[in-house]
């Protein structure tokens, strides 16, 4: 059994229960996974390329049901939810995808603000708050550049703040070091810890960068094809 | 802070072409729909007309003899005219076959008398010739109105032709536009996959849809309705400046329903557009969870 519980009260931020996750007809990418994420926990989820952390997370994201099992995500099991009552959980969900998924036609400010714009607010309502969270990863000075003509630290960023402009409950990240120097991939990563620690933010980042992981106090859940094979206890430094 | 950017990108070559393939067949289905009606409205006008004319045509007699029988019609019930047609207007109603040089001696003529009647008259062609006949004469009259009821069947089959032709357009352009969505939807699927997930509701991403292809239709229609009422006036025109016996042509006199189609066809084509747009989207959203 690969069962990974730590100790807990109350409802799960994410529990999913007996999971498995098939492609098409392709062999199983996901194996009868239980994993249980406490609010306002952090959490690495890692394992070699190709061995199911993206599919995971999107399982967690709500773009793809499982194959067999249940997701519930803060108490809710998902494949009992109505079509709007998906879309209202997403917007709980912050998401910093791999390849960013920017808009290239839009600016940085616009980008950010897209979450905000489909929730129907005005411009002026959002404004300063995004301009805010701009400057608080770094591109305060980049707002109205299109993603193309940002760095790859810049753009990583951008969906960064993207994924946070919402509040999220949940703040899930797939590899968001990947792009950057280890420099950028520190301050990210703390960019997330302060998030966690001040705002209760439930936090779970795919990478495999295992420098990173040593360097901060948190569980990992690592995936090795499509189990859960151990989960790795923080090593004080 | 200027307005934001649209979430959907501005258009770019593909809808080009669809704006080009909607204007074109709204500009058919117009012309298609103004030219059937013209078509129409000329031959009522036309059959409207020769209803209570008819000719009568004597042979056996001399000009006496028709002026007996043309006064003895004019007694008849309802009749307003009975003329024996003079030499000259026989010569200028035979001018086409013989040419201006009048019609050679020798050549039989047959008497004829231009009769009209009062359109609700119960003198027919029939109880002509039967009054003829009884008084002695051989006579054949004819109903102008005969022709016209054959005009009128012809008219009948254009008509469901026409509203043939205006459905089979709709249709395809309503089947083209759904390709075109779905082909700029594959080509936006990042768009959609974004908005998506972050939560944004299947009718919120629909209309975005619809709400860019709304405007299309109209504009395509509207260009393409334009266009063929421009070409239907350059074909009224140049018929009409050539002189010729306009008729049955169509006749193109802007009135009420010319104008309803003219303003119908673009909505009609928004509609359509915005309808296979928004159906497209939601049953591509509905593919994924
Ligand atoms: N959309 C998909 N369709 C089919 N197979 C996929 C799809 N996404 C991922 N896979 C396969 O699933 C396995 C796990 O991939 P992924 O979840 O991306 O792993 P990781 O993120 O750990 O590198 C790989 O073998 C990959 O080829
Ligand atoms: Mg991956």
């Amino acid at each position: 059994m690969n069962r990974f519980r730590p100790d807990m009260t109350g409802e799960p931020a994410v529990e999913l229960n007996g999971v498995s996750l098939r492609y098409d007809t392709a062999d199983e990418v996901l194996s009868d996974l239980d994993i249980r994420l406490k609010p306002g926990s952090f959490t690495f989820l890692t394992g070699a390329s190709g061995a199911g952390k993206s599919s995971l997370l999107k399982l967690l994201y709500l773009a793809h049901a499982p194959t067999h099992g249940e997701v519930r995500l803060f108490g809710l099991q998902t494949s009992a939810l109505k079509r709007r009552q998906l879309s209202a959980l997403r917007r709980r969900i912050g998401v910093v995808f791999q390849d960013f998924r920017l808009l290239d036609h839009l600016t940085a400010f616009e980008n950010v603000a897209l979450p905000l714009r489909v929730l129907g607010q005005k411009e002026s309502d959002y404004r300063d708050e995004v301009v805010d969270l701009l400057r608080w990863v770094g591109l305060g000075e980049r707002m109205h550049a299109l993603p193309r003509s940002l760095s790859g630290g810049e753009q990583q960023r951008l969906a960064i703040a993207r994924a946070l402009i919402n509040k999220p409950d949940l703040l899930i990240a797939d590899e968001p070091t990947g792009n950057v120097d280890p420099e950028m991939g520190q301050r990210i990563f703390r960019l997330f810890v302060e998030l966690n620690r001040r705002v209760g933010t439930t936090v779970i980042i795919a990478t495999h960068d295992l420098a990173l992981i040593r360097e901060f106090d948190a569980p990992v859940l690592r995936l090795q094809h499509g189990l859960i094979v151990r989960d790795v206890e923080h090593q004080p430094a | 802070m200027s307005k934001p950017t649209p979430l959907l990108p501005e258009s770019d070559a593909r809808e080009a072409a669809l704006f080009f393939v909607v204007a074109a067949l709204c500009f058919l289905a117009v012309l298609a729909t103004l030219t059937a009606r013209g078509t129409y409205t000329a031959a009522q006008a036309w059959s409207a007309q020769v209803e209570g004319e008819m000719t009568v045509r004597l042979s056996d007699t001399d000009r006496r003899g028709a002026d007996e029988a043309a006064s003895l019609i004019r007694g008849l019930d309802g009749v307003t005219r009975a003329d024996v047609l003079s030499h000259e207007e026989m010569e200028r109603l035979l001018e086409p076959s013989f040419g201006p040089g009048g019609i050679p001696a020798g050549v039989p003529l047959p008497l004829l008398i231009a009769v009209e009647t009062t359109p609700d008259s119960v003198t027919t062609a029939a109880s002509v010739t039967n009054t003829l006949t009884s008084a002695g004469y051989t006579a054949v009259a004819e109903s102008h109105s005969d022709y016209a009821a054959e005009a009128r069947r012809a008219l009948g089959t254009l008509r469901v032709a026409a509203i043939g032709v205006v459905v089979l357009l709709t249709a395809t352009a309503i089947a083209v536009i759904a390709f075109a969505t779905h082909a700029a939807l594959l080509a936006r699927k990042d768009i959609v996959d974004v908005l998506h997930l972050a939560g944004a509701e299947d009718r919120f991403i629909a209309q975005l849809f619809e709400r860019r292809f709304w405007t299309l239709g109209l504009k395509a229609g509207a260009a393409g309705s334009v266009f063929a009422l421009a070409v239907t006036a350059l074909i009224v025109f140049s018929a009409q400046s050539a002189g010729a016996q306009s008729q049955l042509l169509p006749q193109l006199s802007l009135d009420f329903w010319d104008f309803v189609i003219l303003v119908v066809t673009p909505i009609a084509a928004g509609l359509a557009a915005r309808t296979a747009a928004g159906g497209t989207v939601n049953h591509a959203l509905k593919a994924v969870l």
